[in-house]
């Protein structure tokens, strides 16, 4: 296992505890970072905690009542933790949430105009060249877009706010298999030319993992794994219960079958 | 002539209200039934602004005593929502709408209270502008108040449709915890949804206030002006103004030739028909009611 | 075999008991008992101030079932309430109707009228609801106040209601009406606390929470939606029938708008989806004015006109502070401080199941 070296990290989060309606521990003691332009994914089932320290991070939390308790995240430098949302996005921390990512009554040309200024023109019209379905699409009002649309307009609504951090939530959600797989591609792309760190939240552990260069993996409100994303891709457990790989013949014993998980082995 | 005035002028009043509550809706999906109340403690303040500064239709303390109310009102708009309806973010809607009940019963006690439920009226511009043979006549409140309520929507749908602050609102209406994280301030756009919608009914009570006596029982055409806005579409400002000139219409209509008594029922009739066959209004969407 | 646990029940008569521990039944005995005796130690203002409570308390709980457990926001309490009383004032002045055939066939015709009312509501939800109600209350009230002008003596004296009598013995004494109205209102509480725990509360509580998720899970919502209108309505009305005879007078004009809203306001103070929040809530507000006005005494400011104007201001400030800073109600206050109590020295509460209330 290893850490991103070398660089101060853009987002470094720490030992993170989120509280739910002060009754559910929805996350502990999670620390996670991300080094400037890279792709980190955060891989888990449903309910490990991943769209919650997303959440955490761009500030929505207070909103719905859940409260970060302990912790830290900073974001170069700075504290994120008492600001509020437009606050952390003009710091250039920009989420795209997992639903309600557009406003559906706005037209797609409206909605990428949404937080332009002149400085920003350039950016969006980059948005129209690397997602030409929506320059098709530009007087079409947002609510009948499809679903890989959607996506599209939400990636493009947040390039467009000039993050210096994207933070994407669960993608690939509604979405078939080759969509997701060329939306991810169109990320890579971004993050390459634009140097646009992103922290990619996913339960398509194999879409995630291919563009991403680390991971952390979650489980029930912890990180229980973290590496660089090859190492992940190749490493048993992860092959086993995340990226689907069952050996191969070994179904007669799947009763008794309980394969502990050795995160550390 | 003079009927087709009286009712556009009528219209007028009730369409700025329309508008007031129109304009909330669209920020924040609140229904506000305190707007009555505010365009009567509006027209009390503006009344006694101009009794203080001495004001009549050619002094310039008349300018004085606009001023102060259009400001006071903006500013009395923007308060009510740093105070109340900014801690009620991410509450369901009609908690809030609860809320403006609250302040409805808290600015008519208000009223008994300050202006000791007295009867009063607003004499600046009720001078006949033209009379008719038959005894009817316009008077300059009459063109005013179509005049004003010309220049308010107009401005109003200029500014939702063309200016960058206008889509970060219709935005923001619709998904505020987004357009926050796209770096619009929410509270921004909703002190001046509330700034606007108290500026307009203010608006609408001085004009009230200007042809009829005020009184704190007059807070009931907050009802005319809540069914002007339903039978527009609560989302829609053009709604607003075609609601408001229907509702005047029938109230107008069903005073003169049914009964005045009738016309009290006219708005809540018009309500009841309105949400039985089509609840979102002429112009209003759909999805809206799903929403809510 | 029966376990004094809130866990683990092993028979259906574990499960409905509703007081578990045995100094909950002694708490509950000892407020009976003492509420029993306050005739006797009470002079006739605290009596009246409590006969308003009752009938308060009963108008609450019928609108807490329809608005806090089934969720459907109505403004037309008013309304319901001024049938009730009006059914009762003709049965008994124009007919002659005894007291105990009247009160229940008020009661019916606030059924009927609130399952009319609740015919929107399948189709509403929210405010929309909230503003077909105003319009039916305006409408039943226009209704009212022609009926008044024509029937009356004059367009507002009202219509006299006379006094309830059975064989010799007439109800017009504080005291007694404190007891008729003690019982009545402690029978509809139970029934209210009853019906929320039976499968007509839990059908309300899913309408209420997410209801096309009820309605996917097989609940008839629009059966439900109904019968919460109609028993709510007919609860109203029972609380303006037992008006109309305690004051022995019915105006129109006492149901205004603001009838519905305080209503509103005592569950909101009281604490939605509870019954016996909607009890303290209706104590509250019913003493709210007279709590102001005795405030203000102490000053030495004359009040005169305006104290009606500070009394109402008076409730709408309670609205606005308890839907800001305890949306939960009073009743949530209270279960703060047991709870507190219960788990120290935990932090969090254990998640119950069920979360009767």
């Amino acid at each position: 296992m290893s850490e991103p070296v070398s660089q101060e990290p853009l987002l470094d989060v720490r030992q993170l505890e989120v509280v739910y309606h002060d009754v559910a521990t929805a996350v502990q003691g999670v620390s996670i970072e991300v080094a400037p332009g890279s792709i980190v994914a955060m891989i888990g089932t449903n309910g490990a905690g991943k769209t919650t320290t997303l959440r955490a991070v761009s500030g929505f939390l207070p909103a719905e009542d859940v409260a970060v308790t302990d912790g830290t995240i900073s974001f170069g430098g700075q504290s994120l933790r008492s600001l509020l949302p437009h606050q952390i996005s003009r710091l250039g921390v920009v989420l795209v949430p997992e639903r309600e990512k557009l406003f559906q009554t706005l037209t797609v040309q409206e909605n990428l105009d949404f937080s332009l200024t002149r400085t920003r023109q350039p950016i969006r019209d980059a948005v129209y060249d690397y997602f030409p379905r929506l320059a098709e699409r530009r007087k079409q009002v947002a609510g009948y877009l499809s679903g890989g649309e959607k996506q599209m307009l939400a990636i493009g609504m947040a390039l467009v706010c000039e993050p210096k951090l994207l933070l994407v939530d669960e993608l690939s959600l509604g979405l078939a298999p080759i969509v997701t797989s060329e939306i991810m591609t169109i990320l890579q792309a971004i993050n390459r030319n634009l140097g646009l760190a992103m922290l990619i939240v996913e339960q398509n552990a194999a879409a995630a993992l291919r563009v991403a260069s680390f991971g952390y993996v979650m489980e029930s409100g912890r990180v229980v794994f973290k590496g660089e994303a090859e190492k992940l891709l190749k490493h048993q457990d992860m092959r086993e219960f995340y990226l689907g790989d069952r050996k191969a013949g070994s179904y007669r014993n799947v009763r008794q079958y309980a394969r502990k998980r050795r995160w550390w082995g | 002539m003079e009927l087709f005035v009286s009712i556009l002028a009528l219209g007028s009043i009730y369409a700025l209200l329309a508008a007031g509550i129109v304009i909330i809706y669209k920020a924040s999906r609140v229904v506000n039934f305190a707007h009555g109340e505010l365009a009567i403690v509006g027209a009390y303040v503006f009344h006694s602004a101009g009794f203080l500064t001495g004001a009549t239709l050619s002094a310039p303390s008349l300018l004085i005593t606009i001023a102060i109310s259009a400001i006071g009102s903006g500013l009395f708009g923007v308060f009510i929502y740093f105070s109340l309806m900014r801690r009620l973010l991410g509450r369901p809607t009609f908690v809030a709408a609860m809320v403006t009940i609250g302040l409805a019963i808290i600015l008519k006690a208000g009223i008994v209270v300050i202006w000791q439920s007295r009867s009063v009226g607003i004499a600046i511009g009720r001078q006949a502008l033209f009379n008719f043979a038959g005894g009817g006549r316009i008077t300059w409140i009459d063109l005013v108040s179509i005049l004003a309520c010309f220049a308010l929507f107009a401005a109003l749908a200029g500014f939702f449709q063309y200016t960058r602050l206008g889509r970060q609102f219709r935005g923001a209406a619709e998904n505020p915890l987004l357009a926050a994280q796209r770096q619009v301030n929410i509270n921004l756009i909703l002190a001046l949804a509330w700034a606007l919608a108290v500026f307009s009914a203010t608006l609408a009570g001085v004009l009230f206030g200007s042809r009829s006596m005020l009184s704190p029982q007059s807070t009931i055409i907050g009802l005319s002006g809540l069914t002007a806005a339903l039978v527009g579409g609560l989302d829609s400002l053009r709604g607003a103004a075609v609601g408001g000139v229907l509702v005047a219409a029938a109230t107008y209509l069903t005073a003169r030739l049914i009964s005045p008594t009738l016309a009290e029922a006219v708005p809540f009739l018009i309500l009841l028909v309105v949400m039985c066959w089509r609840p979102w209004g002429l112009f209003g969407t759909v999805e809206e009611l799903n929403r809510v | 075999m029966t376990t004094n646990s809130p866990y683990l029940h092993v028979s259906y008569a574990e499960t409905n008991r509703v007081l578990v521990e045995p100094y909950q039944r002694i708490v509950v005995a000892a407020i009976v008992a003492a509420v029993l005796c306050i005739p006797f130690v009470a002079g006739g203002y605290f009596l009246h101030l409590m006969n308003l409570c009752f009938i308060a308390v009963i108008g609450a709980v019928g609108i807490n079932l329809l608005t806090g457990y089934c969720g459907q926001l109505s403004l037309g309490q008013a309304s319901f309430m001024a049938i009730g009383a009006f059914t009762t004032a003709i049965l008994s002045q124009r007919f002659g109707v005894p007291f105990f055939l009247a009160i229940p066939a008020s009661c019916c015709a606030g059924a009927v009228v609130g399952f009319v009312v609740g015919l929107p509501a399948l189709r509403f939800r929210g405010i929309y609801l909230a503003i077909t109600t105003l319009a039916m209350h305006y409408a039943i009230i226009y209704v009212l106040t022609n009926y008044q002008a024509i029937v009356g003596p004059s367009a507002s004296a009202g219509i006299s209601v006379p006094a309830p009598s059975l064989g010799g013995f007439t109800l017009n004494s504080e005291r007694g009406w404190f007891y008729v109205l003690l019982i009545v209102t402690a029978l509809v509480v139970m029934f209210a606390l009853n019906l929320s725990r039976t499968y007509i509360g839990r059908a309300w509580v899913a309408i209420r929470d997410r209801d096309i998720a009820a309605e996917t899970s097989g609940i008839n919502v629009p059966r439900y939606k109904l019968l919460a209108f109609t028993i709510s309505a007919a609860l109203a009305a029972l609380a303006g029938s037992l008006g109309a005879y305690f004051t022995t007078v019915v105006t129109v004009e006492e149901y205004t708008l603001e009838l519905a809203i305080v209503y509103l306001a005592m569950i909101i103070v009281g604490g939605m989806g509870s019954v016996i929040g909607s009890v303290l809530g209706a104590v509250f507000i019913t003493l709210l004015p007279f709590g102001v006005a005795r405030i203000f005494e102490a000053f030495p400011w004359q009040l005169g006109t305006t104290a009606f104007g500070v009394q109402q201001a008076a409730i709408g400030f309670a609205i606005i502070g308890f839907l800001l800073f305890e949306p939960d109600g009073l009743i949530e206050i209270y279960r703060r401080i047991a709870t507190y109590f219960e788990r120290w020295p935990f932090r969090y509460r254990e998640l119950r199941a069920g979360g009767s209330r």
